[in-house]
């Protein structure tokens, strides 16, 4: 444990950012999406001891569907998540800075 | 409904709890008080009439349907207290969940590109199941073909949320006739 959950979640966050349609990572609705330790933390990733939630806000317009975004992020966040069940929750969609909408 | 209960139980507690002192108190000839002091109310005869009745099987029938309406407001705390809560996010598919403002977005989004529709507002709620359950209200202007607006609107909203990957549990479209002065866009 002490390998750390902001270490999981750091990874996890840098995994699903490098991931095709990720604008960037939710912060959460109505609670903060977070991990905290050792008065630090990383926003987005919620390290649970069985489950990883991963919050993010994805690009419009949507490169594909979001179920497949979806499905590469946790591809891309598995190596990361060990037995954790991953989650994710796509929280809005911002327009990307290259666009002209 | 759970934090009504919550206030519910919280105040028959807090009820049962005083009862429970002032018992004490006067079973035991606490501070001056004795039972034999109490001076019994005519409500309180009343009541303790209404449960001698019980006891005896000698209900009125007022009694009957006041038993059976306490008896009906339980069974209704109980159930809204046993019901799953509806959550909070859209379900998409195994592991995938969507914020329900997003959907509302996509939902706005679709119906305002739509021809001859002037405004909108969308409703949506999230199922147990995967799928929103989604409410839209339309304005469009006095005397348009209402019913060729609607299936246009119901394909575009659908084509939309395909495409964005969202499942569509219920989609209930309603037009309002409105006067475009007041709408969001006086023509599109």
């Amino acid at each position: 444990m002490t390998n750390g959950l902001l270490q999981i979640a750091r990874a996890a966050s840098e995994a699903a950012l490098a991931t095709e349609g990720v604008y960037s990572m939710g912060s959460g609705r109505f609670v903060e999406a977070a991990t905290y330790e050792g008065g630090d933390k990383v926003t987005g990733v919620v390290v649970k001891p069985d489950e990883l939630e991963i919050h993010v806000v994805a690009r419009y317009p949507l490169p594909k569907p979001i179920p497949e975004i979806s499905k590469n992020i946790m591809e891309r966040v598995a190596p990361h998540a060990g037995d954790r069940k991953t989650l994710v929750v796509v929280e809005d969609l911002e327009v990307g800075a290259d666009e002209n909408l | 409904m759970r934090i009504f209960n919550r206030i519910v139980l919280i105040v028959v507690l807090a009820g049962l709890f005083l009862l429970g002192v002032y018992m004490v108190v006067y079973s035991f000839d606490l501070f001056d008080h004795k039972l034999a002091s109490l001076p019994f109310s005519p409500a309180g005869k009343s009541i303790s009439g209404f449960i001698g009745d019980v006891t005896r099987g000698s209900l009125t029938v007022l009694g009957v349907i006041i038993l059976v309406l306490v008896a009906i407001v339980g069974l209704i705390l109980l159930i809204a207290e046993l019901k799953p809560r509806t959550p909070q996010r859209v379900r998409m598919q195994k592991g995938t969940y969507i914020t329900r403002g997003v959907v509302e977005g996509e939902v706005e989004e679709a119906a305002e590109g739509t021809p001859d529709v002037l405004g909108s507002t969308t409703k949506v709620q999230a199922k147990r199941s995967p799928g929103a359950k989604i409410n839209l209200d339309a304005n469009v202007r006095r005397g348009e073909n209402t019913n060729a607006i609607k299936s246009n609107l119901q394909e575009r909203v659908q084509q939309r949320l395909a495409r964005s990957g969202i499942p569509v549990g219920s989609l209930k479209i309603r037009l309002n006739e409105s006067d475009p002065r007041e709408t969001k866009t006086r023509v599109q």
